[in-house]
């Protein structure tokens, strides 16, 4: 996908070099028309590109990439500026019926273990459905719960258990 | 390849003393009104053997917390024998109670331990002997020789059964080049003498003792996924228990030895559920979509505890196993979790929140009452001594997590941090042979 985009950007740019080099020179330097039609073809080019679905693609991407989610304490409630992330995944998965993803929970590290697991699992669970209302089916989904087992920081304050109170979203099968 | 590193993983399991966490067992605040008593340094003939005995009785009695000793930096006399106690000296130093001995090299390479509890308190000031005992064995067993005389002495002298042969299961986590290790260790009860029995890349949780003290149910991720496996402790050699899809978890060995209770979300959320060992039967006790878990049985067998957030947050209920009726038990405060039963069933011991901080509380079933008992960082985790006396926990101290012990009445208190890495999530053994 990546090396599709960087051909594009090659295309363009030499496109782009090529009607240059012909309007200066087969006009003369003086002739803002000349100059005019090649700003107007070159900016006719520059909108085409943003509208090209290749570079839809590079900001789907982005949000394709965003695979941690984090939760508020003592809540499984997905935030909403994670919805659109956890939403183009489903997608994705609905569209490629043999991808297959781990959903990890985890929580931070207060209280008890056990009862830690059950949150967690809550958590990758909440994601889990947000996933199927996207067309992915539940056997693509698979749910881990490490509770406060595997904390993302290792510090025991409020700022580090923010980043361990999360879901991450993990391709076993692109 | 899961077959190379399940047998490495076993491999493992097999190794004897390395240098993983060795915890070390500090005294925080003893009781007030401690039994006096002095231990003089046993006498020997020959080499050094490779255990100080009388010191090893020292620290289990000192760290108990219920004795004031008087060891070999406060003694200038030092009797092997009886007829070399001056009971006026000993009047003077402060102490009725007086542990003499000795450890002789006899042939074999083995060592005959003998020693005497002395009782100066008449005024004739000749010594009553209330213990006399003599044992020989190897060097490798002069450790557990002087623990068993500790739980003697100790049982002798407060009317409870004496701990200091037990053993405590707890996991270690250590960042290594590789990312972080997780060792589940067995050592005695003060501290020495660890052996791994897992080594994984991945989380190992609760860790629970089989009645007899053979075996230890433990939760291992090392498949990225949760299972159960029941562990010898001797030989290392373990089966799978449960691979259910979702939650394994939270196991709790039956006193009778021949079920495990245990958490499974395989329906949908975390219920309770119980297995028969060797049928491996499944028995559902709840079903609701509520987080239940953490079963602990009443020493009677007859009830568990668990943990369920039905009211809202984490509480504390009991199920009758015959009547399946369930009862909540905890009504102060809005989070309490990891309960377990004192011996005498009329305690549950119980990670209880105040504002905000998790700690060590003893709920008093009869009058209803919560005690809390720590009173440091974040404490997880507790479990009881086989003779209810204290309860093992994990902490937060420093920024790491480490081992802590307190006395059922919140007087006497002990830390236990790992010399390579963090401890948590420990097991009091119950009392071994």
């Amino acid at each position: 996908m990546k090396l599709k985009q960087w051909m594009n950007l090659v295309l363009v740019g030499c496109s782009v070099l090529a009607l240059s080099a012909c309007s200066s020179s087969h006009k003369p330097k003086n002739n803002q028309y000349a100059v005019n039609d090649a700003n107007a073809a070159y900016g006719a080019r520059a909108s085409g590109l943003g509208g090209d679905s290749e570079f839809g693609d590079q900001a789907g991407g982005k949000v394709l990439a965003k695979r941690v989610y984090y939760f508020d304490f003592d809540s499984n409630v997905i935030h909403e500026d994670d919805k659109p992330a956890i939403h183009a995944n489903g997608s994705y998965l609905a569209s490629h019926g043999a991808s297959q993803v781990l959903l990890e929970g985890h929580t931070d590290p207060r209280g008890s273990r056990e009862y830690n697991v059950g949150l967690g699992e809550r958590r990758a669970k909440s994601v889990a459905q947000a996933l199927t209302t996207k067309g992915s089916t539940p056997t693509q989904i698979r749910v881990v719960s490490y509770g406060a087992e595997k904390l993302a920081a290792a510090g025991h304050n409020e700022n580090d258990y923010q980043l361990d109170r999360r879901v991450v979203l993990v391709y076993t099968k692109r | 390849m899961r077959k190379i590193i399940y047998s490495i993983i076993c491999l493992l399991a097999l190794l004897p003393y390395t240098a993983f966490a060795i915890l070390s067992l500090e005294l925080n605040r003893g009781m007030s009104g401690a039994i006096p008593i002095a231990i003089v340094p046993f006498g020997m003939n020959g080499d050094t053997p490779p255990q100080n005995v009388s010191n090893i009785i020292t620290n289990d009695l000192q760290n108990s917390g219920c004795f004031k000793v008087y060891g070999q930096s406060a003694l200038s006399q030092f009797p092997t024998e009886l007829t070399m106690v001056s009971s006026d000296y000993f009047h003077r130093l402060g102490t009725d109670n007086i542990v003499i001995g000795k450890v002789q090299a006899v042939e074999g390479g083995r060592y005959q331990v003998s020693f005497q509890l002395l009782d100066v308190s008449n005024s004739q000031s000749k010594a009553n002997v209330d213990l006399n005992k003599s044992y020989t064995v190897s060097g490798a067993e002069l450790r557990s020789v002087a623990h068993h005389i500790s739980d003697l002495v100790y049982e002798q002298l407060t009317g409870i059964k004496g701990i200091f042969s037990t053993k405590l299961a707890y996991v270690v986590v250590q960042n290594g080049r590789d990312g972080k290790r997780y060792i589940l260790e067995v050592s005695d009860q003060d501290g020495f003498n660890p052996r791994p029995l897992l080594n994984s890349p991945e989380p190992i949780m609760s860790p629970s003792w089989s009645p007899n003290g053979k075996q230890i149910a433990y939760v291992s991720f090392e498949n990225r996924q949760a299972e159960i496996y029941l562990q010898e402790v001797a030989t290392g050699y373990r089966h799978l228990l449960s691979k259910f899809p979702g939650i394994n978890g939270a196991p709790a060995w039956s006193p009778d030895g021949g079920k495990l209770a245990l958490v499974l979300s395989k329906n949908g959320s975390p219920n309770i559920y119980i297995m028969n060992i060797y049928s491996r039967e499944l028995t559902q006790l709840t079903n609701d979509f509520y987080i239940n878990t953490e079963p602990a049985w009443s020493p009677n067998g007859r009830n568990l505890l668990f943990t369920s957030n039905r009211s809202g947050g984490p509480q504390i209920y009991e199920l009758n196993l015959n009547t399946r009726a369930i009862n909540r038990l905890s009504y102060d405060g809005d989070y309490n979790a990891r309960a377990s039963y004192t011996k005498d069933g009329k305690h549950v011991a119980m990670i209880h929140r105040v504002n905000g901080i998790f700690h060590i509380a003893v709920l008093d079933l009869d009058a209803g009452t919560t005690k809390v008992l720590t009173s440091s960082g974040d404490s997880a985790s507790p479990s009881v001594a086989p003779n209810g006396s204290m309860i093992l926990y994990d902490t937060v101290d420093g920024g790491k997590n480490i081992l802590g012990m307190v006395s059922a009445d919140g007087r006497i208190q002990l830390r236990m941090p790992a010399r390579n890495g963090e401890a948590q999530d420990p097991a009091w053994s119950p009392f071994l042979s």
